[in-house]
């Protein structure tokens, strides 16, 4: 899906994939945390004074606080390097047609347009810091309920704003909320009167965009007495988009546990395959062997020595700096990321290494495969009923000879053979020999472009394999003198993958190969149409003086010709290869899957506020998959007063941690607390995640369900509270986690709390860790059920709870992002 | 089309447990396969479908002509293999529908017509819980959840008439039934089976061979068939006992699958 190439230098400074650049944005501000930065936080937003104080005061609290015990890891963030505010456009858009294009572009990119589409026009979407877009629905209007960004309820309802905000979670409250309360941005404000039922749910839409920057939006829900609403937040899966790999059409068709050559030249087997879909750059590797070109993201590494650490003399008249060959020799490649190459450096072609000789391979044979290689064909023939092999020489008295010689070849194997001469001038050689027809077929191949050697053969060792080819080369092969008596072979054929394969075995023997590729095309002969194959043609020079490539053991140092950029979008693969950690992509060694996203840890913090009046309902869900770099920090609570129900359903997915236990103040009596949290943590990620119920009224009920799953050496956590205070009689509650845990390297742990101040409390408390067994995938896979598929289907069913709370649409995609993780591990 | 096992030895952590069985079964027959308990049958089951817990230390396994010792479990079952579990293992949160589906649609994947539609698919569900005197709320439980033995059993045979394999392997099928629930589950095997179904009747007991009636019946014993004959085989060790094999009679003890559950009375 290209859509444009250029050539590019070694440098280019331009940011690539999703990430837009921040240099749209109309307001950077600087890097830092002060009071200074607070000010103008609070200045650039036209707010009232109440709230800069508010602002500073949660300021000095978080400077004077120590960083909690039971969160470490906010001791190593440094709060200084982040940029604390971003605006993306000056004002805040009210329809889709005043929203910038470039933002489009990315709202495109998740999906938005189409998710409007589907929800009618109910989207408050945050990008970055601010709200660009927000419509309201024509009939929530009507109604009365009030949905629209933090910023523009404070200058629109500033009295209710002042009487709400930071009364259910205070500055004060934790280190991270004193923090959030100084510096947040953007978010929710919703507001539903009296007796009003909002059905419709809510869309917020948001991902971090830039690199390090801190997204901290603040979100207020007021459900005024017997109202109820409905709240959704979601994040598409945002790794899906910023990830990498690479692509190479064979790389689909590769499956874990199948072999592959890396780096050493030895065989190693993939344990992982990775696919993602990747819009972005591609940028095309084309090295002095034009065939063997090669795509990939910038961010892979490739083995590679730079040009400039081996050159002897600067670069002059446009020419590249020489390079050499003692340095050369003597570098030691390492990985650098594709986007860092440049023309002229050298990657790293490699030998395999393998061999296994096979006694069933003779000389003769070996020739008349040779022969057939260049020459043969096995075709059926209708009327004798027969299998029939022939090989096709031309007229000339060079080829008469070989044919003559063929046929006694295969005479000297006890098979019949004879040369006839088809079309009154050209000598062919024809057998009906089922041993020799099945031998060509085995290690050969069928059809010209179709031909490849077999594996049994490319382990030969290379005596035996150069016997095929010198043969091979007498027939499809042509060698000429240039000057300076260097001798040049050149070969041509219609098969991809024989050109490799003949180049490979040129490089068991030492000698490097080139090949191009002439594309295929229509073309006249003698008023005939006809239509050309693409042609791969090799060819190699015995005397290796006028070529830069220069071997070391079972490597050769091929120089880069050109790069190429291209747009690219569409699915993108990698492999993870045990032990060897790289694989071969054309010949060429790159490293196996590498960390994805950015390098430095981005912070997101956001507070949710909720009041529920008596006899309302509020139901907030969210559905998150940050991008695996992230610090997720989030504190939820709500406020349940008199009759009133409060419920929060949440699934994380993402992130690098979370932090993350929505609770429920239960302040009225027959007040409820729904609480679903459930998580994913696979590689390299915490999901500290539970819930809070406190039980201040009497007759007041709590559930508390969890469910978390751990991959990968993934690590989740329950911490979860539960506070019965004294005059909250007759409280009941139910607390349930349950954690599954996928492999040997996962782990879990449970922190429940229980304060129970009153005697006739009914509180249930259950929890359990299981593990998916040898023998529950194997049931599952006796059903035809791949791993993944498998495995998959244990975790649907295990966060089952959850995902029947979730609208379908949500559900699905649930259901989507659990399998994606299963059988090809994102990131 | 036909399933060859070929001098097959089969270990666990290191321990031997099948010494070199040679058994055919061509498309189209019954083969019952009797043994005391420890003689291995449940090994051979499991090796059959590919448990990665028993390794196969010499020997082959042949579908079609072509050895499947190294394709993975649920490829075998796309070539048609199928294994009824002694003890079928319990799935929470997915419905034995969504299962049936997804297995249905990964075993016919080598078909290029589009999966049926769930409505369709339900119905094709629908005739064959018929077949097992099944209700159809059956679909709607959590897979092997809170089942009894006998619903097991004959979820097992479901999930076969749904697969329609080339081979079934049924391991200990009949034990833990009461007779309707056993002459139900038999009936089923009976219809399923037919030119196009060879299957490997694994029993302890005699009993079921009166509902399903095997061509062949074999003597699995410490490891080895030892005997291979006709229905009066059979006949024979259910008056003579496992005895008269080795003049030896075994204890019911130490195998693999009583370490994991009690044997079941009858």
């Amino acid at each position: 899906m290209a859509t444009k190439t250029e050539t590019v230098a070694d440098d280019y400074k331009e940011k690539y994939g999703f990430s837009d650049s921040t240099a749209d944005y109309v307001v950077r501000g600087t890097r830092g945390l002060n009071e200074d930065v607070v000010k103008e936080i609070s200045r650039l937003r036209d707010e009232p004074v109440w709230m800069e104080e508010l602002r500073l005061k949660a300021l000095r609290h978080f400077l004077s606080m120590r960083t909690p015990s039971w969160a470490p890891e906010l001791g190593l963030i440094d709060y200084q390097s982040f940029y604390y505010y971003a605006r993306s456009t000056a004002k805040s858009a009210d329809s889709w047609d005043q929203v910038p294009e470039y933002i489009k572009k990315t709202y495109d990119k998740l999906g938005v347009t189409e998710a409007e589409q589907k929800f009618l026009s109910g989207v408050g979407a945050i990008y970055e810091s601010d709200s660009v877009y927000h419509s309201i629905q024509k009939e929530l209007e009507k109604q009365g309920v009030v949905f629209t960004d933090t910023v523009t309820a404070m200058k629109e309802y500033p009295d209710i704003m002042k009487k709400y905000f930071g009364t259910v979670v205070p500055y004060n409250d934790n280190f991270i909320a004193a923090l959030q309360t100084a510096v947040w941005s953007a978010g929710s404000f919703v507001l539903v009167p009296e007796g009003v039922k909002v059905q419709m749910p809510l869309q917020a839409y948001f991902r971090i965009n830039a690199k390090n920057m801190g997204q901290f939006e603040r979100t207020l829900i007021i459900a005024e007495p017997h109202s109820e609403v409905n709240y959704i937040e979601g994040c598409l899966p945002a790794d899906e988009l910023v990830s990498k790999g690479y692509t190479l059409e064979p790389i689909l068709a590769i499956d874990t546990r199948e072999d592959v050559v890396a780096e050493s030249g030895k065989i190693a087997s993939v344990t992982k395959k990775f696919i993602h879909p990747y819009e972005g750059v591609m940028l095309t590797i084309v090295p002095q062997s034009r065939g063997n070109s090669f795509r990939l993201t910038p961010e892979h590494p490739v083995l590679a020595i730079k040009r400039s650490t081996v050159a002897i003399r600067k670069s002059r008249n446009g020419w590249l700096p020489e390079a050499s060959t003692a340095k050369l020799l003597a570098a030691i490649p390492e990985y650098v990321d594709a986007g860092q190459l440049a023309v002229g450096d050298f990657l790293v072609y490699v030998v395999p290494t393998e061999v296994s000789d096979n006694s069933s391979f003779t000389e003769t044979t070996l020739r008349i495969l040779g022969l057939y290689l260049a020459e043969g064909s096995i075709s059926f023939n209708k009327r004798l009923n027969l299998d029939v092999l022939a090989f096709s020489f031309g007229k000339s008295r060079k080829e008469k000879e070989l044919a003559y010689e063929l046929r006694d070849l295969i005479r000297s194997l006890g098979e019949k053979a004879s040369v006839s001469r088809s079309r009154g001038t050209y000598y062919t050689v024809v057998t009906y020999s089922k041993k020799l027809i099945d031998l060509c077929a085995t290690h050969c191949g069928i059809g010209a472009a179709t031909k490849a050697l077999s594996e049994v053969f490319m382990q030969l060792p290379t005596e035996k394999q150069m016997v095929l080819l010198v043969n091979y080369l007498k027939g499809d092969g042509n060698r000429y003198l240039k000057t300076h008596d260097s001798l040049m072979v050149r070969a041509s054929t219609a098969s991809r993958t024989l050109a490799f394969q003949i180049q490979e075995v040129l490089a068991r023997s030492r000698i490097f190969a080139n090949f191009s590729v002439r594309k295929g095309s229509k073309d006249k002969i003698k008023g005939r149409e006809i239509t050309r194959k693409d042609q791969y043609i090799i060819q190699y020079t015995e005397s290796p003086r006028w070529s830069e490539v220069r071997s070391r053991g079972n490597h050769f140092f091929v120089p880069i010709k050109r790069i190429d950029r291209q747009d690219f979008k569409d699915l993108v693969y990698n492999l993870e290869v045990e032990r060897e950690n790289s694989y071969l992509v054309k010949g060429f060694a790159v490293h196996n899957c590498t960390a994805p996203v950015y390098s430095s840890q981005s912070l997101h913090s956001a507070i949710v506020e909720m009041i529920a009046k008596k006899g309302s309902l509020i139901k907030y869900t969210t559905l998150q998959n940050w991008s695996k770099d992230v610090l997720n920090l989030v504190t939820k609570r709500a406020h349940a007063h008199e009759d009133a129900t409060v419920s929060w359903v949440d699934f994380n997915g993402g992130s690098k941690l979370t932090r993350k236990y929505p609770s429920v103040y239960l302040l009225g009596p027959r007040a409820k607390a729904d609480i679903i949290s459930v998580a994913y943590a696979g590689s390299g990620q915490t999901q500290d995640t539970g819930g809070k119920a406190i039980h201040l009224a009497p007759d007041t009920t709590s559930k508390i369900i969890s469910r978390s799953v751990s991959k990968d050496g993934g690590h989740t956590a329950y911490r979860g509270l539960l506070h019965i205070a004294k005059g909250a009689r007759n409280a009941k509650s139910t607390v349930r986690c349950d954690a599954l845990l996928l492999d040997d390297r996962s782990t879990t742990a449970t922190y429940p709390y229980m304060e129970i101040q009153e005697d006739d409390a009914t509180v249930t408390h259950e929890a359990s860790v299981g593990k998916v067994g040898e023998d529950q995938l194997f049931y599952l896979m006796s059903r035809g059920l791949s791993e993944g598929d498998a495995l998959s289907m244990v975790v649907n069913g295990f966060m089952e709870p959850f995902a029947k709370e979730l609208p379908m649409t949500y559900a699905v995609e649930l259901n989507r992002l659990l399998a994606l993780e299963m059988t090809n591990s994102v990131g | 089309m036909k399933l060859e096992i070929k001098d097959l030895h089969v270990s666990i952590d290191g321990k031997e447990i099948l010494k070199g069985v040679d058994l055919t079964v061509n498309q189209g027959e019954i083969h019952a396969l009797m043994g005391p308990n420890g003689s291995g049958k449940s090994t051979l089951a499991y090796t059959l479908l590919g448990h990665p817990k028993y390794q196969v230390t010499k020997g082959d396994i042949l579908l079609d002509g072509e050895s499947i010792l190294k394709v993975a479990p649920d490829k075998r079952a796309r070539k048609g293999l199928f294994l009824a579990f002694q003890y079928p293992v319990a799935v929470q949160g997915v419905t034995m529908f969504s299962f049936l589906r997804a297995a249905y649609n990964a075993s016919h994947t080598t078909n290029p017509k589009e999966p049926p539609t769930i409505f369709d698919f339900r119905e094709a569900v629908a005739e064959k819980l018929k077949l097992l005197q099944m209700d159809e709320s059956f679909l709607n439980r959590y897979l092997n959840e809170g089942f009894s033995g006998g619903e097991k059993k004959r979820a097992e045979i479901l999930q076969m008439a749904i697969m329609d394999p080339k081979f079934a392997v049924l391991d200990e099928t009949d034990s833990g039934l009461d007779i309707d629930a056993l002459r139900i589950v038999a009936e089923g095997v009976t219809k399923l089976s037919g030119p196009n179904l060879g299957v490997l009747l694994i029993t302890h007991y005699q009993r079921i061979l009166k509902y399903v009636k095997p061509q062949f019946v074999h003597v699995l014993y410490e490891g080895k068939v030892l005997a291979s004959g006709g229905e009066e085989l059979s006949r024979k060790l259910e008056e003579q006992g496992y005895g008269w094999i080795k003049g030896y009679t075994p204890e019911p003890t130490d195998t693999e699958e009583l370490a994991q559950k009690p044997a079941q009375s009858i």
